[in-house]
Order: C-alpha cells, then structure tokens, then sequence
C-alpha cells in the first residue's frame, strides 16, 4: 500500500517457524511467490503456516500453487482472489479441495484474467491506486452481476480491499473506445521464494519472474525465503541480476529445498510423481488425511520433511548447472532422451 | 542399437511426406499437428499448456522453425528441448531471447500489439467463438467449477488470430455459454446490456478485429465466416458429418466442408513421437511405425 515512510526497514534473519509466526495471522491478505505448481512456489512457508494453524486467509495471487493447494486441504483459505484456480496442470488442473469447499460455500472466488492481476501487482507495486487495461470487454469477468467480493458485502470496508472490482469507461485521451480500471492489488504480505539472498536482502532467481517483484513492492511486508542466503557483498557482483532490492525485504529465511515439490531453476526441479499423489490424495478424503498426518503434520521440522523425501529422489530432482533442470527424472511414461541442441535451433539458426 | 538424437535428427528429411495410413498415427497426435498447421514461420504465437503447446512446438520443429513462442509466466522465443509440463517450466525457457514476467508476456508484447496468434484451450464454446472456462451452470452455486480464465480472457482477445483446441460434446458446443471467460465474434455490450457483435463491443481498440480463426476438436477442424459463426472446415478420418451434427448443441453450418481432414504425414510424426514428446507426457502412447519406415530409423 502507498504510505511515505519514516522508517526504513531492516531484514532479519530467522528460522522458518519464526518466520511464519512473525509474519502470518488469521485473516491475512497474502501473495505467493512462483507460478502455478511448478516454479518456485514457497512451499514450506505454506506448510509451516498450515502447521501453525492459519486461518481464514484472503489469498490475492495469479495462480493456484501447491502453496494454495496446501492451504485449502487444510481449509485456511476464506476468500480467494486471482484468475487461475488450478494448481499443476499436469496433477488433475483444478483443486479438489478448492472445489469442494467453494461448492459448500466456504469459500468466496473472484475471477480476473493473468494479464489483469498482473496489471493489478504492477499498479501495486509502482503505488498507483489503479490501472487501465484493455482487459476483455463482453467477458462475463466485466459483468456487473458477478463480483463475489461485492455481493459478500465484502467491499469498502476492509482498506485492502477495493470499492469495486473494476470500472469500464470510455478511454479518455486517444479515444480507443472502452478500456478497464483495475484497482491495485494491496496485499499485506508477500510470500517469495527465491534461489539466492544476500544477507541484507538483496534476491536473485533464475529462470522466469512471473511477477514475483511487482508482489514484492505492492505488499506492505516481504519474507523472502531462499535456497541459500550468501554474503550481501557477493550479490553486488553481478546487480543486473538481482530482482529485489533489500529495501522492500523483512525477513530472510535459509530454506534448502524450500520450494518442493515446484521447482527452483538451476537448483532443483519439479516433483510430477509427488504432484500426482498429491491430487489423488485430494479426492478421497481418507486418503486426505493420510496425506497431511504423513507430509504435514508428521514431520518434526522441513528438513525432516526432506529428509524424508530420500536421497535417491533428490539426487533425480538435482537440476544441472547447464540447462537449470533435471533429466533423470521420469516425469512421463519414458526417461528424458539426451539432447545437445534444441530441434528449431538446429532447421533454423537463431 | 537406440539411435542418438543427433543420428535421429538427421533422418528428419529422408522421412516420407507421404500420409500415414488410419491405425498407423492416434487422436492426440492427429490434433496436435492440426495445432501445428495453424502456425506460420513468421507467427508469434501465444500458447497455453497441454495440447497447444505440443502442437505449436511441432510446428517449431517442422513447418515453422523461426515462429517465435511466448509463454505467459515470461519466457520469450524458449529453444525447447524437452518437452514442458507447464508453461513455467524451466525446459520452455531454454535459450530463450529474454527471460521476464507476466507484465511482459501480457503487458508489453500482447497488450501492445505483437502476439499474432494465440492457440488456447476451453471447456466449452458458442457458435460464435466465445469460449468458457469458468462455471457451468449458475456462476455462484456451479455445477461445474472449472479453473477460470487464466490467460485465456487476454490471450483470446487481444492475440490477432486465435485458435481453440476443445473436446467436442453436446454440452460443450452450445449456442450460447453459461459463462463466457473469453468473447468470440459476438458479446454481451454490459453497458446497454445488448447482445452484439464484438466488433462494435470493442470499438475504437486496437483489437476489434482480433478473435477466433480456428478450431480443432476431436472430430474437425472448425473456422468462422464473415458474420463470425463457426463452420465445419473438415472432418477427422473415421468421424461422419452426421455424427459431427449429433455432438454439436446447435444447428452446425457444414455447407462449406472441405473434405476429410489431412491425416498426419510419417515426417509429422516422426518428429512429433521423437522430439516433441519422447517422454509421452502428454501423448498416451507411441504407436508403432509401419515397417517400411521402421526400416529407415533402423537404418
């Protein structure tokens, strides 16, 4: 949220239970780091937050993760703002647990599109109180009937959440017909698992940025949560390739392994196996509850977590330092083939 | 003796252009090569997961090496290698030209202009192109919950061409949605709450004139005429006109078919089975080669 700030922050170091009890509480408007179930998704932090029993969660992203996938077979999430209510497209797509709570109605589900909660994290981010974008007119998300938020009687009374969920007006300064205001996305917390830290607080991933750093700058409070936290001084090596200045960050938390079973790219990939056991567990709720009294509440800390996981699976999970992920792990019917170049390169040159 | 990629890429061209016989190729790959014709060399294509991707990778590798592929967590022309499970996925961003976010697949190349074709799925789709991925039945106490829009709303409406990929029912191709996530050729107008063509809805913005092209079920090929409505452009092998009626909830217009559709040739499949899903992911199974093309793998 926009404020002008005093004070400036300064990150703390801390373990993940700290982290997790500083930082959430029942009701928390939240965001997470990653995109879908795949790619860095802090997942720990999630099953810690599960772990110490958060509740009624306004959970304002542009995906579903296994984070969220978490959170609802726990049932900690009330209100559910994004566009994508998946989770891994591999695993059954759509939550189960999601679905059967919002057809019990426990649940509230407002629907945008990726390119409007992305517009609404940028106008977050940068402090603007809302956004224009040629969002899709005649789409049934721009019908005034269906704004879950309004007809909770959810809006105008929480600061976090906006007066409308969107107005469409006549484009003001070319006169390109009918653009969408979006209101800014404000959550209080953003969630962000990253591959390295500086012990400041400068981040660094590989791979894609979905829109992990316009969730920084438009939450009010950051835990970053990193595969290893180096010294500050080896992150300014290369600045060009930090995303996150230190500046936005409260806490940092060392967490190997923190983001299985997405992937972190150049470090480890995604668990498509452990995905899949996880959406079977998800639709039978004995097999629900096996599942969180094994995974979730079973183990004493995340590193007994993975520990349990065994060396075999993380030795295939183990990403090369060439391509950033793995190909000894059998993600379909048959093992990886060894490749030197892509195809399209090799019929077309760059 | 398995044959390294290197030696299997080199029996690309010697692969017969010659079109496979029924029995010799199955369904998903019959789709994802019809995915595959949409694209054009010069294309830059804007693609969901599943079906569409493998699709466009197969024209990557074939019809259209220099086609450029956006995938919407960032990744922008990604030289893949192994087939992605997500658009995410780290495969998808190998030797990429640029590596961003979300603002820059949805903000800076779809919104400003530069995505030519956007090849989606859906659930389900009206005569008009308008597709639903959101909820069958009443928005708030659905029937059907499905995953919502995604980038299906953006990439639908703002890509210039856009193609669907969708499993052909009654239920799914009906005359008008439940919930339209994306809006084909007609739309509602919520200010006048009027149904009309999309054309005067989206007036004066740069895509009025951006929509639906194409697309392929699992029985035909689809495109739209001038007044925007869907029509049959050919029928998969095995599947009748009749029973294409019978799956579709509207009076279908199957004046204008072309024929059968174009089974998949032995080059197709060939790089399809061996470089775009080897690991069948996302295809069920590999078939196996007639002999005389077993013969020229063997060497």
């Amino acid at each position: 949220m926009p404020r002008s700030r005093t004070q400036t922050k300064k990150a703390q170091i801390m373990s993940l239970e700290e982290a997790a009890k500083t930082f959430m509480h029942d009701g928390i408007m939240c965001a997470w780091s990653g995109f879908t179930g795949f790619n860095r998704n802090p997942f720990a932090f999630a099953w810690q937050s599960v772990r110490q029993g958060v509740k009624n969660l306004h959970v304002i992203d542009r995906h579903g993760s296994c984070c969220t996938w978490l959170l609802n077979a726990a049932g900690a999430i009330k209100v559910y703002e994004t566009d994508w209510m998946g989770w891994g497209e591999m695993a059954g797509k759509l939550d189960i647990n999601l679905e059967k709570r919002y057809k019990k109605g426990e649940m509230i589900l407002e629907d945008y599109s990726h390119g409007a909660m992305a517009m609404r994290f940028l106008a977050g981010a940068i402090g603007a109180p809302f956004i224009p974008y040629n969002a899709p007119l005649g789409s049934d998300l721009y019908n005034p009937k269906y704004d879950a938020l309004g007809r909770a009687g959810m809006r105008g009374k929480d600061p976090r959440i906006p007066k409308k969920k969107f107005i469409q007006m006549e484009e003001p300064f070319w006169g390109e017909g009918d653009t969408v205001l979006l209101p800014s996305a404000r959550p209080e917390l953003a969630i962000i698992h990253v591959a390295q830290c500086g012990d400041k607080g400068t981040a660094r991933w590989r791979g894609v940025g979905t829109i992990d750093k316009e969730i920084s700058f438009a939450a009010d409070k950051v835990v970053i949560l990193a595969e290893e936290v180096v010294p500050e001084s080896e992150m300014r090596k290369l600045p060009e390739g930090n995303q996150i200045p230190y500046f936005v960050v409260d806490a940092i938390v060392e967490c190997p392994w923190g983001a299985f079973p997405s992937s972190v790219p150049f470090y480890y990939d995604y668990d498509a196996p452990f995905m899949r056991d996880m959406d079977k567990a998800s639709r039978n709720p004995d097999d629900m509850k096996k599942f969180m009294d094994e995974w979730v509440y079973g183990p004493k800390s995340w590193e007994e977590f993975i520990v349990k996981l065994g060396a075999k699976r993380l030795l295939d999970l183990k990403a090369d330092s060439v391509t950033g992920y793995s190909t000894r792990m059998m993600r379909g019917k048959k093992p990886a083939p060894r490749m030197k170049m892509p195809l399209s390169v090799a019929m077309s040159g760059y | 003796m398995a044959k390294s990629m290197e030696q299997l890429m080199e029996l690309i061209d010697k692969m017969p252009e010659e079109t496979a016989k029924p029995g010799e190729f199955i369904l998903p790959e019959l789709m994802a090569i019809q995915i595959a014709h949409q694209v054009r060399n010069d294309d830059i294509v804007f693609a969901g997961t599943g079906l569409p991707m493998v699709g466009i990778m197969t024209a990557n590798f074939l019809n259209a090496p220099n086609a450029l592929l956006i995938y919407e967590s960032g990744i922008c022309d990604g030289k893949t290698m192994h087939v992605p499970m997500s658009v995410c996925d780290q495969r998808a961003a190998n030797m990429s030209s640029t590596l961003g976010g979300l603002v820059d697949t949805f903000g800076y190349y779809l919104q400003n202009g530069y995505v030519s074709l956007g090849f989606l799925g859906g659930a389900a789709i009206d005569k008009y192109g308008g597709v639903n991925v959101t909820s069958i039945g009443d928005y708030y106490s659905p029937g059907h919950r499905f995953t919502g829009s995604g980038g299906n709303s953006d990439i639908g409406t703002m890509a210039h061409r856009v193609a669907y990929i969708i499993l052909q029912e009654k239920r799914r191709f009906i005359e008008r949605n439940d919930y339209t996530t994306t809006p084909g050729w007609w739309c509602w107008d919520f200010k006048k709450n009027e149904w009309k063509p999309k054309k005067e809805v989206w007036k004066g913005t740069a895509y009025a004139n951006s929509g639906p092209v194409a697309v392929v079920t699992n029985m035909g090929n689809y495109g739209f005429d001038e007044k925007g409505e869907i029509y049959l452009k050919s029928f998969h092998p095995g599947v009748t006109v009749e029973q294409i009626k019978e799956n579709c909830g509207f009076a279908l217009n199957v004046s204008l078919v072309e024929g059968e559709t174009k089974k998949p040739t032995y080059k197709e499949l060939f790089v399809l089975r061996e470089f775009v899903d080897p690991e069948l992911i996302f295809l069920p199974q590999k078939v196996e080669y007639p002999a005389s093309i077993q013969k020229l793998i063997n060497g």
